[in-house]
């Protein structure tokens, strides 16, 4: 059995801690912002507001108690975007800590057993941003009245709730305990819960009610349909229920924040949700932060609006080309520029097709020596130093240092500039022949003159891919480069008409042993080294095609085994056979990683890390940095 | 006369009717829906996808549906004043609309009295002073007020603005105005913004009225009945006014068929780049996502206008130059 509380030792050496200790009722200090209303009787007072036992949250190193008060001000391109306060307020069942360790948030604890039998413990006297009580009546109206809803759910559950197609079993127990579990370990529960867009198990029903048919009366419904103008009630419901669009300022949340602005609007504002369940040591009731002010602007103008301080804490729609500019007007405008990194395992790699169509050329990319030579061709410290201004780490499409699991040779290993290596490797295969032009010959007499597609969406893809051309020139093959528009990208690939394809690589490049390895198995046709094989498990073998190389079969085989293991060391082993798989047969060839996201912090900002990564999931952007933990000096409160 | 407009009227119905058709089919025409846009922007950020949500809400939009039926349900709903549904934003289309018309107008409606105000007098005066330094030096300005890109004069203007006056860069207001009740200081907020875009919008078509009213006054301060005027002792303003420019409008009345679509959707690039919450960012990012019924909504409101515009410039034409008669199409 694990308990995932005893994480909390691990998290002592961390800056951002936690620890369950409950505070004396009656220290806490009354946000200035609420005090009116306190005063007025509108709202009750703080200890009444608190769970029985809140989150204490102590802070170490840089990051320290602060105070009430200030408006934070970001800027959205689209309105839809107000969803990135979800995102970045990362109130979560349970949620990853700044070293991604999976912790309990909402939760009080959890007890796992088995890997298959979650039990959920709630705070007690939690309450929901309006007032009413959080208890395990919102898990029992989310399962009963939606999930398992015919109307709202017409397909039943969610998917990341089966297993294998299995339904979970829920059993209420009291008010502050509910048990989800299966007959077999499910690996992907814990993850989904603390995801960027989180798996929500719980609905506010209370709220919810008067938009459902089996609780609302009929003629009040239709009346509420027909003005919304939805199909049915179940549309309706869904429309009111979006927690994650954070677009219906009436739904009660958990959230650090809420929304109290009605769309359409080019300015949203959020204010402290007053029952929120995290303190800090000096009973301070966090957020630090009273308001969250989000403009809606074109998304073209966001870095010129930031370099002229009209930003305090923007990351979203900078790139790091703008890196310059900002730095240039940091001093003016009072912020400073941080470069986070991204974590994606390569920023660009190239994908060679293991599933073209073409004979000759399906058997070139399916030689490990033809990929490892492509590989060691490519000189990618030039690459950082000219498109990168080598900010950025050079190597494999694999998982970066951030992650628990990285090995220097996964990132090294066949990707180190070694021409006369390559050249070997390539002579080794036959591949002796040259035409006039001093072109490698293939096996049928054709050329080797790879074209590379490309989505034609940015042009530090055909900037890198004309940097290797002059690379591959070396070893006597040629490059060209074949922009078209994305769909049509795809499905050149997915038929495999093209030969090689350029992409960003691995999504989550700081994966633990916990979370699914599915990117480095043949799991999607997204992966267009192998989109055939990945179709084929899509669909269980509805279409697509079965792998037809054993060492890909053992990526899939161990993928599976994954899924089942029952430990965290017989899953870290597994990774760790999988990336050693990939490193050594380079079914991708990467190019450079960690390429820095410039984070503009305003110079009153405090609590803010220095550096971090930058990503959806896991990390929810700043999410897992607590941005309720963030607080102003004085001048801005 | 009286025939003349009912006839006119009368075929408008099939005018719109074909243009609503087409309008659906072209928006129709690119792969996919409004949802594979939705999924492929949040793809390529990165997030993924509710798929289950996705499924549910193709059933509810109707998407699974014959694009016949898709355009009889939009057509019927229009009809009776329903414009549809905006996915985009989750919100009925008129809903979404509302408040963006408002501003829309004022800055379409200052840009037009801005531009009337700086083209008629360096009109008349470029005219009456043909290939003199005024107007060699005039026309000068005008060209490079026509040949300047409005986006890139826009982000010109944008900068000074900021590092002058520090007005807030892009919008029409400063943040903390936005949803809020009119006030003073709102009003204050809205004129430092405003002058960007009139000046910019503004430009381009100054110049180009300076030319056609230069022209046409050309032609007109040739003809006898001026000659015969001036001859007679009118003084020369009077005589400018009241006969040849009067003339020399037609151009102008001509043109009001293409400025009342123009108020909605005018400069949509412009207020793009200063990012104006005006309707015409709206219609390119709905017509970018396949957002369809707020797209549909939009050129069929365009379509309209224009129609109408046509048949109230060619009526005031006909009663403003007695020369132009009806005889033409109505008659026969």
């Amino acid at each position: 059995m694990m308990l995932i509380r005893q994480v909390f030792a691990a998290l002592a050496v961390v800056g951002l801690a936690t620890t369950g200790l409950p505070a004396v009722a009656g220290e806490y200090m009354e946000p200035p912002f609420l005090a009116e209303q306190v005063t007025a009787g509108t709202l009750p007072a703080i200890t009444d507001r608190l769970p029985d036992s809140p989150m204490v949250v102590t802070f170490q190193g840089d990051y320290q108690t602060g105070e009430y008060g200030g408006d934070l001000r970001m800027i959205m391109a689209k309105q839809k975007d107000i969803r990135m306060m979800m995102v970045y307020g990362y109130g979560r069942l349970v949620g990853y800590d700044a070293n991604l360790n999976l912790v309990p948030d909402i939760l009080a604890s959890i007890d796992v057993e088995e890997n298959r039998i979650f039990t959920m413990h709630l705070r007690s006297d939690h309450r929901w941003s309006d007032g009413e009580p959080f208890t395990s009546e919102a898990f029992r109206y989310y399962w009963e009245d939606v999930a398992n809803d015919e109307t709202t759910s017409p397909v039943g559950p969610p998917k990341a709730l089966l297993l294998d197609g299995e339904a979970p079993t829920v059993d209420i127990i009291d008010d502050v305990t509910v048990r989800y579990s299966w007959s077999k370990p499910n690996p992907f529960f814990l993850p989904a819960l603390a995801g960027a867009r989180p798996l929500f198990i719980y609905r506010a029903g209370h709220y919810l009610k008067q938009f459902h048919a089996r609780y609302a009366d009929a003629d009040e419904l239709q009346q509420r349909v027909d003005e919304a103008k939805t199909k049915d009630w179940a549309g309706l419901h869904h429309r009111k229920d979006h927690q994650y669009r954070f677009d219906n300022p009436d739904l009660p949340v958990l959230q650090p924040w809420r929304n109290v602005t009605w769309p359409p609007s080019e300015r949203f504002v959020f204010e402290r949700n007053p029952y929120y369940h995290r303190v800090d040591e000096a009973g301070h009731q966090l957020p630090y932060i009273d308001r969250l002010v989000i403009s809606v602007a074109n998304n073209k103008l966001i870095p010129a609006k930031t370099g002229f301080g009209d930003s305090d804490l923007q990351a979203r729609y900078i790139r790091f080309d703008n890196y310059t500019f900002l730095k240039e007007n940091e001093k003016t405008n009072g912020f400073g520029t941080r470069l986070w990194n991204t974590v994606r395992g390569s920023q660009i790699a190239l994908f060679p097709n293991l599933n073209a169509a073409d004979d000759g050329w399906r058997g070139l990319v399916r030689d490990v020596r033809f990929r490892r030579a492509l590989s060691l061709a490519i000189d990618r410290t030039q690459i950082n130093q000219v498109i990168f201004f080598g900010l950025a780490r050079e190597g494999n499409n694999t998982v970066l240092q951030e992650s628990p699991l990285f090995k220097p040779e996964y990132q090294s290993s066949w990707a180190t500039l070694d021409v006369d290596q390559a050249n070997a490797l390539l002579d080794d295969m036959g591949l002796t022949k040259r035409d006039d032009r001093g072109v490698r010959l293939m096996a049928d007499g054709r050329p080797i003159d790879i074209v590379v597609e490309t989505a034609g969406e940015s042009t530090e893809e055909t900037d890198v891919l004309e940097l290797i051309q002059d690379d591959w020139r070396k070893i006597s093959i040629e490059l060209f480069i074949k922009p078209s528009q994305r769909e049509v990208f795809r499905n050149r690939v997915f038929a495999g008409s093209s030969v090689m394809s350029v992409w960003s690589g691995i999504i989550n490049g700081v994966p633990t042993a916990a979370m699914s390895p599915g990117e480095l198995a043949p799991t999607e046709q997204m992966h267009l080294q192998w989109s055939k094989w990945g179709k084929f498990y899509e669909t269980s073998g509805q279409s697509g095609l079965a792998i037809e190389m054993d060492i890909v079969q053992e990526l899939a085989d161990l993928n599976e085994a994954w899924r089942v293991a029952s430990d965290g060391a017989e899953r870290e082993g597994i990774w760790h056979r999988m990336l050693k798989i990939h490193s050594e047969q380079t079914f991708t060839i990467g190019i450079v990683n960690g390429v820095p996201q410039p984070v503009v912090v305003n110079n009153s900002l405090r609590n803010v890390p220095a550096t971090g990564i930058w990503n959806w999931d896991p990390g929810a952007y700043f999410g897992i940095y607590r941005p309720d933990s963030f607080w102003y000096t004085e001048d801005r409160r | 006369m009286f025939r003349y407009i009912i006839h006119r009227l009368l075929v408008m119905i099939p005018t719109l009717l074909v243009i609503s058709l087409i309008v659906f089919v072209i928006i129709q025409l690119p792969p996919g829906d409004y949802l594979d846009t939705m999924i492929n922007e949040m793809i390529s950020t990165g997030e993924e996808p509710d798929w289950e949500y996705i499924e549910f809400l193709r059933a509810q939009y109707g998407f699974d549906k014959p694009i016949i039926e898709q355009y009889a349900h939009w057509l019927f709903g229009m009809l009776h004043g329903d414009l549809g549904f905006s996915f985009e934003y989750r919100l009925p289309v008129s809903e979404v609309v509302g408040d963006r018309l408002l501003l829309t107008f004022m800055i379409s409606y200052v840009t037009m009295v801005f531009t009337w105000l700086i083209a008629f007098p360096i009109g008349l005066y470029t005219a009456t002073h043909q290939y003199s330094w005024g107007d060699y030096g005039l026309t000068f300005i005008g060209f490079i007020g026509l040949a300047t890109p409005n986006f890139l004069l826009a982000l010109v203007l944008l900068y000074f603005a900021r590092v002058i006056f520090g007005t807030e860069i892009g919008g029409l207001m400063d943040a903390e105005f936005i949803g809020q009740d009119w006030s003073w200081a709102k009003a204050v907020s809205v004129l430092e913004h405003l002058w960007i875009p009139v000046i910019v919008i503004g430009t381009a078509g100054t110049a180009g009225m300076i030319r056609r009213l230069r022209a046409n006054m050309l032609d007109e301060l040739e003809k006898q009945y001026v000659v015969t005027g001036r001859a007679k002792g009118l003084p020369p303003l009077r005589l400018l006014l009241k006969y040849p420019f009067r003339v020399a409008l037609n151009f102008f009345i001509a043109d009001i068929g293409s400025m009342l679509p123009a108020i909605i959707s005018g400069e949509a690039l412009v207020a793009v780049v200063l990012s104006l919450p005006t309707t015409g960012p709206m219609m390119v990012s709905s017509l970018q996502s396949q957002d369809m019924y707020l797209a549909g909504s939009f050129l069929m409101f365009l379509a309209t206008l224009t129609v109408v515009g046509v048949l109230m410039s060619d009526l005031a034409l006909a009663m403003l130059d007695p020369r132009i008669r009806l005889q033409g199409g109505a008659s026969r």
